[in-house]
């Protein structure tokens, strides 16, 4: 009897061990993100082929972005200038450098990612968010990070070994960029009232549906058609700019001739891009102060009286916002859109019915190193 | 007699065989390639190097796009109709040209032509995406409207006055469809290479000439949209060789 026992008890221990080193010898077993679902209205998206979505690369992703050993002195994290409750941006016009001062650009947010304009930062550099996601950890005034040492650093511990051997094989550079990649692809933002609304569960009120004709329509005078001409530049559905080739970028005079920044111009050489910057998405826009590329504006009226009547003409100012008048009589030195006040207020409650509280406050999303992660 | 059958058979294979291939061709292939033109040279983008046609002033061109939707090649009265055919051709590229490709059309040859500027009722009425049309472009203007069909913007400027230039056209009614003759020798061993030009300058100088000093913009003004239309439907025109 005791016999049997023992080589059962055998027979198992060589089982197990067998299993544990078949475990870390065998590939990848990471598990494709099947139920997830997206509203019809955002359209078609693409995930890079070499990069599927798996939940073992989201859980990875989600542990690097928040992780603050990704930066050179160990206390900058992505998370720190991409907040959940902030929709992922900071709360400032600039974030603070490292060598002092501040970054050049406000921090943008990290929304529906998968859907909209394919290049990334504010004036367009990354082509992709594997090629994207490297960049801010290599600044050095913003994490400061040398690849070669995070990979070191990634390796000696046990519990990134693990889960890059499960979602990818190995520890590497460029399996860091397609992990962040995954987890920003999945901040999939689509229960906003905006969204309740488009799925017929929800009605906007008097003034929110004013501010949605409002936001969809580019003003004729001619016709007697109001507008407060938003969907030139952002989607009627995902609120972002464009996806085709350079269409989600623009601009949106703040500057003239005389200081305006090269923006695309920097990425493309193309003269005709100076001034010109990536259309943002406006889903949780009340969340995301403050405004603009640098940051200028505090307020959502603010921003609404740039357009109202704040308009700086430059060579590249996009036709589309010079032409956009709501007066029928020519102006008398300021550009802009000329709406009532009343028109201003209804187009900032429509933009307030973009924000979706369960996306800022998902779990799935949240520090996976506090809490019940 | 047994060889004599077997003799007969072996020919009447060998023969069907030689003359289905060397019989005529099955299937077509076509590459329909569109020049963007201001009247007979290749378009330039974002230079004061145009005349404004109705008027004073010279005009550059910062964006120029259409659709061009419903492809139907057909000969002696077969048709071949491209499913979802909804092509946004745009021309900011070197070439200023764009290029779309057919292969393998069930056609022995390709007589006729036939597409339509613009996009159809049912399919500019709906938020579906399919081909190029996607609710979420440049080119969508919201659901109550439907599509741009043919969109031009650009700035006039009249001695140091610089002023903005959009024309974006769209409606239903403003579909206008373009039929083309091929000449019976195009194809070349099952494929037809046609060229087609794009002139921008018809827009403005068709039917109907257009001072854009006094007519900058046209969106949703219905008769201004039209006039446009009618000049847009001649705007495209093979050039064979």
């Amino acid at each position: 009897m005791l016999r049997v026992f023992l080589t059962a008890a055998v027979a198992v221990v060589i089982a197990a061990t067998a299993w544990v080193f078949w475990d870390r010898a065998r590939g990848p077993t990471a598990t494709p993100i099947a139920g997830f679902s997206a509203p019809f209205v955002f359209g078609r998206f693409a995930v890079p082929p070499d990069n599927p979505l798996t939940q073992e690369a989201f859980a990875l992703g989600r542990h690097l972005f928040y992780d603050p050993s990704l930066s050179g002195n160990n206390q900058v994290s992505c998370a720190t200038c991409h907040m959940q409750a902030l929709a992922f941006t900071d709360g400032l016009a600039k974030s603070p450098a490292l060598s002092g001062g501040e970054l050049e650009f406000s921090s943008m947010s990290l929304i529906n990612l998968l859907w909209g304009q394919e290049r990334f930062f504010w004036d367009g550099r990354a082509t992709s968010l594997e090629a994207q996601a490297l960049m801010p950890i290599q600044h050095p005034d913003e994490m400061d990070q040398d690849l070669d040492a995070l990979i070191t650093e990634l390796q000696a511990s046990r519990d990134y070994r693990r889960m890059f051997r499960k979602a990818y094989g190995e520890v590497s550079a460029e399996n860091v960029a397609r992990a962040l990649s995954t987890f920003m692809r999945m901040l999939i933002s689509s229960d906003s009232k905006y969204d309740r609304f488009l799925r017929g569960e929800v009605r906007l009120t008097a003034q929110e549906e004013h501010g949605r004709k409002l936001f969809m329509a580019h003003p004729d005078t001619k016709v007697s058609l109001r507008g407060g001409n938003c969907i030139d530049c952002h989607s009627q559905f995902l609120t972002s700019g464009f996806r085709d080739a350079l269409d989600g970028f623009s601009n949106n005079g703040l500057d003239s001739d005389d200081d305006l920044p090269d923006g695309l111009m920097a990425v493309t050489g193309n003269p005709a891009h100076k001034g010109f910057f990536k259309v943002p998405t406006l889903r949780n826009i009340a969340v995301t102060a403050p405004y603009m590329h640098d940051g200028r504006f505090e307020t959502l009226e603010e921003v609404m009286d740039h357009y109202n009547d704040g308009i700086v003409v430059s060579d590249t100012l996009s036709p589309l916002i010079l032409e956009a008048d709501n007066a029928p009589e020519a102006g008398q030195g300021t550009v802009g859109l000329r709406m009532t006040p009343d028109e201003v207020q209804s187009i900032i409650a429509f933009l307030n019915t973009l924000t979706d509280e369960g996306f800022l406050t998902n779990t799935q999303f949240s520090n996976p190193f506090e809490g019940d992660g | 007699m047994r060889i004599w059958m077997t003799g007969l058979a072996i020919l009447l294979f060998v023969g069907g065989a030689l003359f289905f291939a060397l019989g005529p061709q099955r299937t077509t292939s076509i590459t329909l390639t569109f020049h963007a033109k201001m009247g007979d040279h290749p378009l330039v983008f974002d230079e004061f190097v145009y005349e404004n046609p109705g008027g004073r002033g010279t005009f550059r061109v910062r964006d120029f796009r259409l659709y061009l939707s419903n492809l139907t090649l057909s000969q002696d009265g077969a048709l071949f109709a491209e499913p979802d055919s909804y092509h946004l051709l745009r021309f900011d590229n070197p070439e200023t040209t764009n290029s779309i490709r057919l292969n393998d059309i069930p056609l022995g040859s390709i007589e006729n032509v036939r597409f339509m500027i613009g996009v159809d009722p049912e399919a500019n009425g709906s938020i579906q995406p399919r081909g190029d049309l996607d609710p979420n472009s440049q080119m969508a203007w919201n659901w109550e409207v439907g599509y741009k069909f043919v969109v031009m913007e650009g700035t006039l400027r009249i001695g140091e006055e610089v002023s903005p230039l959009v024309y974006h056209v769209g409606f239903s009614d403003n579909a206008r469809e373009v039929d083309i003759q091929l000449p019976p020798d195009i194809a070349v061993e099952g494929d037809v290479d046609l060229h087609m030009n794009v002139d921008v300058a018809k827009l403005f100088d068709g039917p109907t000439q257009v001072d854009l000093r006094k007519l900058s913009s046209v969106k949703f003004n219905r008769d201004d949209a039209a006039m446009l239309a009618d000049n847009y439907a001649v705007m495209i025109t093979p050039s064979f060789k």
